[in-house]
Order: structure tokens, then C-alpha cells, then sequence
């Protein structure tokens, strides 16, 4: 301890053992000390190798100074040394181990929250629940009587006459309902569509079911044909008992024609 | 649709039908069925509950002539419909 005090208290930097030299200082990243001013050099012969030099006389520390080694050479402090530095590394296993939990966890949500949502129906998803079984076993809810409105759409360049043939129709929910639109290829050559549907509001959107309708597959009309084409929906009776749902009396259901090329197989949307 | 960035909104998700697409019924086999049917809508106000009888006609139509997969008409939720005739039947007999 009176070495250690002796050592780093004066001037001129640690007595060092190996002699004295600029190029051993800077071995070891030590900071410049202070530099000597008491009237001379505190040791004979330093004044040629100037400030560390004076670290060349007294006794040496005989501890052990790497870039890792421990700083101090009291075995004391050197153990708590040793338990601060055993601290450390276990906090950062836990940590590099808590970051590694986090990435983890980002992959695994898009799962879990697509199972959650399915589970919940949050979102406008839907859940695994629109089977035969419930459409046969499904009773009208007379009390809440929609109108649904028809829209009909094609996009600028397929030159079909598409128009719905009744302009609404009010149902209940619970009830299959039919309904039809009208296609003719008014040109002289076939014409292949393909159509999407759109609810309005959207969070009705959820609980209009299409038993079979015309959408999301080709459609081809020969020159100057006219067909009709029917959808096949029900409401689903838990619209009823939805609280947002209890203002709305008032359903869209508007279908989109595009063309279609030739071949072309679309992916029908929805969780595969 | 999709266009703006709004993601907190719900949008809407388009579902495909539960039993696929209608054949197109490009002889017109089921028009008669479907004539009557828009008239019954036409004549009751287009009120989808009187007419499913004919709703379900034009139905039964499309699967005889092979234009819609053969299916019991209870699945389909003319349950009640269906319970009436055979009430019905044995009545007229």
C-alpha cells in the first residue's frame, strides 16, 4: 500500500520496472503525469530521458498491467475489481440475451396476431366461422331491417354494359337474399372480366357474406352475349347484436369489372 | 381504397365466396326463373323476404341444369321453405 501510495501520489508517473523510457509508457495508454518542477530532477540522470524517465528509480510495483489487467494491485480492491468486472459481464449476458428475446418476439407476432385476430375478429378479419352448418341453422333477426343498395362498375377499359337489375333490396339479416346484374358485351369479340366487390360501410364489410356471387373469377363473354349474374349473400345475424353496427340500415354492395388477360390466374384474396 | 396512408382505419377486405363463382348461364336455361323472380321483387317492394320462394326456384333451376353444385337446399337457408312443403305435402295428401 505504501508502494502503491508512493507510486501514483508523486510527480513524474509511476516508478515503473523495466526502466524508464517514453516508448514502455506508452505501452501501457498511461496518461502523462505531472511533470516534475521541485527543483531539479528528482533522480540523477533523469534530465536526458525527461519527464517519465523519473518513474526509472524506486521500487517496483510488481503488479501485473495489461490492457485488461485489473488496475489495482491491492488484493483487496483487486477482488472487488474482480466481482465488479464478473457483474458486469452477467449483466450483459442479460441484456444481449433480452435483445435477442426482443427480435424473437417481433417474428413470432405476426403469427400470434394474425391467430389472435382471427380468434377475436378484430380488425374486420374473419374468423373460421362461416360454414353450411351455421347458414342452416342461422335464424332471421326480423327487427332489423336493411336496404341494400347495388352499384355496378367497370373500369374504363373493358367495354361492358354491366348494371345491376334491381337497385335494392331490403333484407334482414339471417336470411339469404338473391340478387342479379346484368352483363353484355355489346362488341364483336369475346371479352374476358374479372370483377372485385366492395361493402360500404367498410366494418359492415365483415358481416356480409357471399354464398356464391360472380367475383374473383374469369368471366368470358362471347360477342354480343348478355347474361345475368347472380349474387347469393346473407347478413350474418350477429350484425344485430354488433353496437356499432346499430346505427347502420343502409348497406352498399357495389362490384368492379376489370379485363382480364388471357391465362392470367389471380390469387384470391384472403389468408392462404 | 388503399391509396391514402391511413393506417389506423380499418379498410376493407374483400372475402371470397364460400362456394366459389356461378357458372355463367350463357343459354339463358334459368332467365324464365329469374323473370319471375325480379317480378315478385318488383311487385312486393323488393322486399327479399316474400319472394325467396322464387329465390329459390331459380336456385334449384341452376343446379338441375348443372350451372351450380348440387347441394341440399337446407344448407342454403331455405330450411324453412323446405319444412313447409313437406308440412304441405302430407296436408294435400
Amino acid at each position: 500500500m505504501g508502494l502503491c501510495g508512493r507510486a501514483w501520489a508523486r510527480c513524474g508517473g509511476p516508478r515503473l520496472p523495466g526502466g524508464p523510457g517514453v516508448l514502455w509508457a506508452l505501452a501501457l495508454g498511461r496518461a502523462f503525469p505531472r511533470p516534475c518542477r521541485t527543483g531539479g530532477w528528482e533522480t540523477p540522470g533523469t534530465a536526458r530521458y525527461g519527464l517519465w524517465a523519473a518513474a526509472a528509480a524506486g521500487g517496483g510495483v510488481p503488479a501485473p498491467r495489461g490492457v485488461r489487467g485489473l488496475r489495482s494491485s491491492n488484493p483487496f480492491t483487486r477482488r472487488q475489481e474482480e466481482e465488479w468486472r464478473r457483474r458486469n459481464r452477467s449483466a450483459l449476458a442479460y441484456i444481449a440475451a433480452a435483445a435477442v428475446g426482443m427480435v424473437g418476439m417481433s417474428y413470432a407476432a405476426v403469427p400470434l396476431y394474425r391467430l389472435y385476430c382471427q380468434a377475436t375478429g378484430l380488425g374486420g378479419t374473419t374468423g373460421a366461422g362461416h360454414s353450411s352448418e351455421q347458414i342452416e341453422s342461422m335464424e332471421p333477426v326480423r327487427d332489423r331491417v336493411i336496404r341494400v343498395t347495388f352499384n355496378a362498375d367497370v373500369h374504363s377499359s373493358i367495354q361492358w354494359n354491366f348494371k345491376p337489375q334491381q337497385s335494392e333490396i331490403y333484407v334482414v339479416p339471417g336470411e339469404t337474399a338473391l340478387a342479379f346484374y346484368k352483363a353484355k358485351n355489346p362488341t364483336d369479340k369475346p371479352i374476358i372480366g374479372i370483377s372485385t366487390y366492395n361493402v360500404i360501410p367498410f366494418e359492415a364489410g365483415q358481416y356480409f357474406n357471399k354464398i356464391q356471387c360472380f367475383c374473383f373469377e374469369e368471366q368470358r363473354l362471347n360477342p354480343q352475349e348478355e347474361v345475368d349474374m347472380p349474387v347469393f349473400f346473407y347478413i350474418d345475424p350477429e350484425f344485430a347484436e354488433d353496437p356499432k353496427m346499430a346505427k347502420v340500415d343502409l348497406i352498399t354492395l357495389s362490384y368492379t369489372f376489370f379485363e382480364a388477360k388471357e391465362g392470367q390466374k389471380l390469387a384470391l384474396p384472403g389468408y392462404q | 381504397m388503399s391509396t391514402a396512408m391511413n393506417f389506423g382505419s380499418k379498410s376493407f377486405k374483400p372475402r371470397p365466396p364460400d362456394k366459389g363463382a356461378f357458372p355463367l348461364d350463357h343459354f339463358g336455361e334459368c332467365s324464365a326463373f329469374k323473370e319471375r323472380f325480379m317480378e315478385c321483387l318488383r311487385h312486393s317492394g323488393y322486399e327479399s323476404g316474400a319472394c325467396r320462394q322464387r329465390a329459390m326456384a331459380y336456385l334449384e333451376c341452376r343446379m338441375e341444369r348443372q350451372l351450380m353444385a348440387n347441394e341440399p337446399l337446407e344448407k342454403l337457408g331455405f330450411k324453412d321453405l323446405i319444412d313447409e312443403k313437406s308440412e304441405a305435402k302430407p296436408e294435400k295428401l
